[in-house]
């Protein structure tokens, strides 16, 4: 009983901060400089064009009724219309992308999650010993490097030695991602270094403390053999504390979906918010940050909510936390 | 004609308005003849034709709405499909005006926004054609078998210095900037040579017209350039911002070595980039200096007409010289070639000593597979897909 | 204060990692002054040759300018932004999560929801549309966009260690005293709650330094011909396999810099917070 009302206390905060980040970020771009008539028609637009244009779009209406109309129209699922692909509806491209870096994104967890928490495990049980400080190292190592940088040597390292793997991603006309997975390996890759080595050090950590504490000890003292110490009793409780810097990771991730995308190519929404700053396409850009900040706000809302059920005592226990 | 028409309309802001004001009247007698009529005399009027932003369009198509995602036209392919931001599949129009052309069967286009991805692609077998590639880039590809580099044309970047306003409207101060030229440096900062692949002049006219005046580069001297500032009120330098699209081949490259190059002399450039579509919109034809990347006409009246005419519409240095101005005009109407040399001659030597310009030409390139046969892009910078097929 | 040194003394990889710092710190102070070559110097015969050849130690970029140097001036670009970064954000941090934490209730919950709502947006998002939309930036914007992005996670930690300490005894007994909020707080609470409080520091500036980069990968880092570390590795991406040296030798530097901090960020939160 108590969970439900957590879920629906936080669920409904959710929205409300979906809500003041829409309207934060409409605020935000619209006082960006820059006139957007302008952009659109070109240097060379006589006076009476551009006025007419912002006739046209609305663009003298007073800020609230434009942000109602936006609001109002991504509610009932309606982009908007690009400005610099004149007469193309934004909904028309932007699923497709939003599929393909949703694909991207799990492509990149399921890399770097089972191995983050494997070896990071195995260094926190081997505390002190050569596995540890070799696990240590390397992770300490990705996490310095970049995505761009992790990035720019996979690339060079599949362009001149292995050329198994396609080092732009494309996807050939006609076919859609499903026929060419191969296009998502090294983008994910390059993610999954900077991920791997922050979320195993966190995990090492987390299992190095569990290992001290009282009860393992008490175990292991008993007799219990080890590995059934580790396995029944330790692992559960140094996952917890994982799930949520996985979670907090998550505003990571997509940053590093824009860098690796953009890098590689690949058609999803990180490339396509890219292309829509360069080009200064106001309503694409909302539509972009938008949205990501849609799924970013979900996706803590998953991870507390995992926690929480998960954590037996909050689960079963009153209050706050 | 709905064309021609389409020009004079003042609610779309054609670029060509001021071209097409000469017009007198339109006839169409059959269904295949246009009769135009002009006021005054104009013998280079044809080229106006070739400019890439005058394709023929139909008179009953909605462009407004849908020009962008189904555009409508009388080329040799037709757009069967597009995914924006990512490819566009162009199959052959069976109906095309030239017999036995296009060759093709189909075009398949990718948008890939980083060049050394589309090389990738290029020398993977995943496509054939990579226009616009760096110098760099066709080192590589000419050093690998199945790969050859097309330099079609040159294009020109023309660093405009503003008449309209300070520092630049004062001469000496544009004379002492081309004193810190050192056109050798330029070219290597292009992975160029001098001469070979780069060409630097004063005006511009690029060296491949036939209208090309040769003026021997005035020597770089950086006291000269001094004594000319401080003679113009500069005697401890200056600071220029200088606006250009960092993300356009050559730019940022370009950019740099000039800021290099005219520090000696006491100009301080600040580099501003901006993308190239920020760039544009935003900062080009409004700003103390400016480096734009600017296509070659095959008639250079139109480009003069365009940027260098007090009344251009793209005059982006803001040139105001009355006798530019009537030598342009002169060119226009003059229907003797020689007189008409003599103009642009006059014309070229005006700018060497007073211009607001100056012109860098680099080479436009673009990597091809040893498999394509026919690529042909000529200077009107449309490549002509419909000669061009696969072995 | 001593048996904080103490124990950095047995700590290799703390040493090691503040060693590295350090370097950095001199070569960004001193470095520029001691080099042969200006960051700009274009030294147009020898353009792209190999470290160690025609005097340049790490080589030349396609415009001739020795890596090296560049390397060297561009350590105080972001060494700057990414001091200025950590201490911002983590100063703005402190006053807004322990005034949320010390007065609790209503204002708690308001600054609360609100930095929840402000981290709803992925920093590296947020700092690149915004300066994306500029057009540019400069060492000033990139620092204040960053810092705000930064501010809502650190004032999370302050609010978190403020809590643990709040009713505790000399607080209490600083209350009895009369002494006034802003004294409590700062005073009494903050030099118990420093260790989670340079964590965080230290974590803001490793990230930072991250950030920087990626957003000069991203093309709104600083202007040419500045030379940002980030903008290097995007700006000879091309030369990669001409002249790999103008790639590697930047972003050693950026893994450098981010594994000393790592380093030392490791030994302060064992040091300082674990202390069992």
């Amino acid at each position: 009983m108590d969970f439900l009302k957590r879920f629906a206390k936080r669920l409904g905060f959710t929205l409300l901060t979906i809500l003041a980040m829409s309207i934060l970020i409409f605020f935000l771009v619209e006082i960006m400089p820059g006139d957007v008539a302008q952009t659109v028609l070109g240097q060379s637009a006589t006076e009476e064009s551009v006025a007419a244009l912002r006739d046209r779009m609305g663009l003298d209406d007073p800020m609230h009724e434009r942000y109602i109309r936006w609001a109002g129209g991504f509610i009932r699922g309606d982009l908007g219309e690009s400005l610099y692909m004149r007469g193309v509806q934004i909904n028309t491209i932007f699923w497709r992308k939003v599929g393909h870096s949703v694909v991207l994104a799990l492509t990149a967890l399921l890399f770097y999650v089972p191995l983050s928490i494997l070896f990071g495990v195995f260094a926190g049980v081997k505390e002190g010993k050569a596995p540890d400080a070799i696990i240590s190292f390397v992770g300490l190592a990705t996490m310095a490097l970049p995505e761009f940088v992790s990035g720019i040597i996979l690339i060079t390292v599949f362009a001149v030695g292995l050329e198994i793997l396609p080092i732009a991603s494309i996807i050939p006309i006609g076919e859609n991602l499903w026929q060419n997975l191969d296009i998502l390996v090294l983008p994910a890759l390059s993610i999954t270094f900077v991920m791997f080595g922050y979320v195993s050090r966190m995990q090492r950590s987390s299992m190095v403390s569990v290992m001290k504490a009282d009860y393992i000890r008490a175990a292991i003292l008993k007799g219990m053999p080890r590995k059934y110490v580790i396995f029944r009793h330790a692992l559960k409780n140094a996952l917890l504390p994982t799930i949520t810097i996985i979670g907090m990771n998550m505003g990571w991730l997509f940053g590093g979906l824009i860098v690796v995308e953009t890098l590689f190519g690949f058609p999803g929404l990180g490339s396509l918010t890219m292309s829509a700053i360069k080009t200064r396409d106001i309503p694409l850009i909302e539509a972009c940050v938008l949205f990501i900040t849609f799924i970013f706000v979900f996706s803590t809302f998953i991870t507390d909510m995992l926690y929480a059920f998960l954590n037996p005592r909050i689960r079963y226990k009153r209050g706050d936390v | 004609m709905y064309t021609l028409e389409r020009t004079q309309d003042p609610d779309i802001g054609h670029l060509k308005a001021q071209d097409f004001e000469n017009l007198e009247k339109i006839a169409t007698p059959d269904d295949h003849t246009v009769v135009i009529t002009l006021k005054e005399a104009a013998p280079t009027f044809n080229f106006i034709f070739t400019d890439y932003n005058m394709a023929i369009l139909s008179s009953d198509y909605d462009y407004a709405s849908k020009g962008e995602s189904a555009p409508m036209g009388t080329g040799p392919f037709k757009l069967e499909k597009l995914v924006p931001k990512e490819s566009a599949l162009l199959v052959k129009n069976s109906d095309y005006w030239a017999e036995g052309l296009p060759k093709a069967d189909e075009l398949r286009i990718y948008f890939v926004p980083d060049i050394d991805s589309s090389v990738s692609l290029l020398e993977a077998g995943e496509v054939d054609i990579v226009p616009q590639i760096s110098p760099i880039i066709k080192k590589r590809l000419e050093s690998m078998d199945g790969f050859k580099v097309v330099s079609p044309y040159q294009e020109s970047r023309f660093i405009a210095l503003a008449d309209d306003r300070e520092p630049f409207s004062d001469n000496r101060v544009r004379l002492a900037f081309k004193y810190s030229m050192d056109p050798e440096i330029l070219a290597k900062a292009c992975q160029g040579t001098l001469g070979e692949t780069i060409f630097y002049n004063e005006t511009p006219i690029v060296n491949a017209l036939a209208q090309y005046k040769k003026i021997p580069f005035r020597g770089r001297d950086i006291d000269k350039a001094k004594e000319l500032l401080a003679e113009a009120g500069y005697p401890d330098g200056l600071s220029v911002d200088f606006f250009y699209a960092s993300d356009h081949p050559y730019g940022s490259d370009i950019a740099q070595t000039l800021k290099e190059l005219a520090a000696p002399a006491g100009i301080e450039l600040n580099l501003k980039g901006f993308p190239r579509d920020i760039y544009l919109s935003q900062h080009w034809m409004d700003g103390p200096m400016l480096l734009t990347g600017w296509g070659v006409r095959v008639d250079p009246s139109m480009l003069l007409m365009l940027a260098y005419h007090s009344e251009g519409p793209w005059n982006e240095s803001h040139i105001d010289n009355p006798r530019i101005d009537e030598l342009i005009e002169k060119i226009r109407g003059e229907v003797d070639p020689e007189v008409r040399q003599t103009y642009y001659d006059e014309l070229q030597q005006i700018f060497h000593e007073e211009g607001t310009v100056i012109n860098l030409q680099v080479p436009y390139l673009v990597g091809v597979s040893d498999a394509v046969t026919d690529y042909r892009q000529p200077l009107t910078m449309l490549p002509q897909l419909e000669y061009t097929t696969i072995k | 204060m001593n048996t904080y040194l103490l124990q950095l003394k047995r700590s290799p990889r703390a040493i090691a990692g503040l060693t590295i710092l350090l370097i950095w710190i001199i070569a960004a102070i001193a470095g520029p002054s001691l080099l042969p070559y200006t960051y700009t110097g274009m030294d147009m015969d020898n353009q792209m040759v190999a470290p160690g050849q025609a005097g340049h130690l790490l080589g030349t970029d396609a415009l001739g300018r020795d890596v090296f140097s560049r390397i060297i001036y561009g350590s105080r670009s972001i060494l700057t932004i990414a001091l200025l970064t950590s201490l911002l954000s983590s100063i703005a941090g402190i006053i807004i999560g322990f005034t949320a934490g010390y007065f609790g209730g209503i204002v708690d919950t308001i600054f609360l929801r609100i930095m929840d709502i402000l981290m709803a947006i992925p920093p590296l998002v947020l700092a690149m549309v915004v300066l994306g939309i500029l057009g540019n930036s400069t060492i000033a914007g990139l620092t204040i966009i960053v810092s705000i992005a930064f501010t809502p996670a650190t004032a999370r930690v302050a609010r978190g260690a403020l809590l643990t300490c709040k009713s505790t005894e000399y607080v209490d007994a600083a209350r009895i005293r009369g002494e006034s909020h802003i004294y409590i707080m700062f005073v009494e609470i903050l030099p118990n709650t420093i260790g989670p409080v340079i964590v965080e520091i230290t974590a803001r500036f490793a990230y930072s330094i991250m950030m920087i980069a990626s957003l000069g990968f991203l093309g709104v880092g600083l202007q040419p011909p500045t030379p940002d570390w980030g903008m290097m590795v995007i700006e000879n991406k091309s030369l990669i396999r001409a002249a790999p040296w103008t790639v590697l030798y930047p972003s050693l530097a950026i893994a450098s810099l981010v594994i000393a901090i790592s380093l030392f960020s490791d030994f302060v939160s064992k040091v300082m917070i674990n202390e069992d």
